[in-house]
């Protein structure tokens, strides 16, 4: 028994994993999903990849959002695709978003020892059109108008709460995934790059992409300290304001 | 074939139990001759983690493999699979040298793979001594053998 210690709790990443701290998010509206999700993938405090497709296409109109360990969601995600084809061979028709769902919790519960996985299923099929499936870490299954994940996602339950309405176009819900992305990004660390999202409705899947300098920027702090005006060097008491005044001999 | 779509083998897979596959006899008890005296403690507690997640690997691999197969085509899918497998392993020949079976390889679907053993010419596992024909026809028929 030399050299592994017992843990009971849940799962913490290994030593050297790769993390997917993460915002991901999924809405749904009338004939459709929007799904999204930051770019930033770590490994302690580097960035190992800052451009990441965190939305992973399980089937033609099911996708699924990724966060918590990027090994053990890739291999789950990879299981689940593997399924659905021979499950729509089988069946003759594409599977409802709901099998897709159940597999994954399937997955993620059985395996809970060993894997640190927070998924977001979400599609559009013929049975009941649009849904949400968020299963948290260690499993569980729940069915939502919207649903969001992911490290940076505590940042902004309040305003996801408080913006959420029902019965928003497609344009609406674009928005409000943003700008609920472009929040979590700015106060979680673990979040950042660009936003990518998905929309999926009957008629197809349409990737949408905003670039790091075009995220929606809200309230970004002001600096309250009065500026300095003497012309004193202030080498000692630099405040970050933007220019340093220096001493002018005249 | 467990009933679990594990996706990769439990950390206490081996760890927990002492058993005697590797040195079971013709009896079906530990061979003592052939092994020595057997120690339980050695056998609970002489184990790396890291040793029963590669021995049950491929097992855990397959086992998941045909437990998806048996929630999306019924139970007789793996059934029929296994059966395959068991038909195509009998082997009425005597035991010896090279273990190759083309048929279990294509089943398996392995027979485009090459492995270790594939080149280096011998079994996988440790050499377990001396070819021991008269040992394995033994095990195989469960005949006691003088």
């Amino acid at each position: 028994m030399d050299g592994h210690s017992i843990s009971i709790d849940m799962p913490q990443l290994k030593k050297g994993e790769v993390n997917l701290g993460t915002s991901i998010m999924a809405v749904q509206f009338d004939g459709g999903v929007v799904i999204g999700a930051d770019s930033r993938t770590t490994t302690g405090s580097y960035i190992a990849n800052r451009v990441t497709d965190k939305l992973t296409h399980v089937h033609d109109r099911i996708y699924c959002c990724r966060s918590g360990s990027a090994a053990d969601t890739q291999a789950v995600a990879d299981i689940v695709h593997y399924y659905l084809q021979m499950f729509a061979q089988q069946a003759g028709e594409p599977p409802s978003v709901h099998v897709a769902a159940t597999l994954f919790n399937k997955l993620c519960y059985e395996n809970k020892d060993a894997l640190l996985a927070g998924i977001i299923v979400a599609g559009w099929d013929k049975e009941v059109g649009a849904s949400v499936y968020n299963i948290p870490v260690g499993g569980g299954l729940f069915r939502q108008p919207w649903s969001i994940g992911g490290s940076g996602s505590t940042y902004v339950y309040g305003y996801c709460d408080a913006t959420y309405r029902e019965n928003m176009t497609k344009d609406e819900t674009v928005q409000f995934v943003k700008n609920t992305l472009a929040l979590a990004m700015s106060r979680d660390g673990s979040s950042g790059g660009v936003i990518r999202m998905c929309v999926i409705t009957e008629d197809g899947v349409e990737r949408l992409f905003v670039p790091g300098d075009e995220l929606p920027r809200f309230w970004e702090g002001k600096e309250v300290l009065p500026t300095v005006t003497s012309k004193k060097a202030l080498v000692s008491s630099f405040t970050g304001v933007e220019s340093v005044p220096i001493d002018v001999e005249t | 074939m467990s009933s679990e779509f594990r996706l990769v083998p439990a950390p206490n897979d081996g760890a927990s139990k002492a058993t005697m596959k590797d040195t079971v006899g013709a009896t079906g008890l530990h061979d003592t001759m052939r092994f020595g005296l057997r120690s339980l403690a050695a056998e609970a507690n002489g184990r790396n983690p890291l040793q029963s997640r590669l021995e049950n690997w491929e097992e855990t691999q397959d086992s998941l493999k045909l437990n998806l197969q048996r929630n999306i085509y019924g139970l007789h899918a793996p059934v029929r699979q296994l059966m395959e497998r068991r038909l195509v392993s009998e082997n009425p020949h005597m035991p010896g040298l090279g273990n190759v079976n083309i048929h279990l390889d294509i089943l398996m679907g392995r027979d485009e793979t090459l492995d270790v053993a594939d080149f280096f010419g011998g079994a996988l596992d440790v050499e377990s001594g001396p070819l021991d024909v008269r040992g394995e026809m033994e095990r195989r028929r469960r005949i006691l053998q003088h």
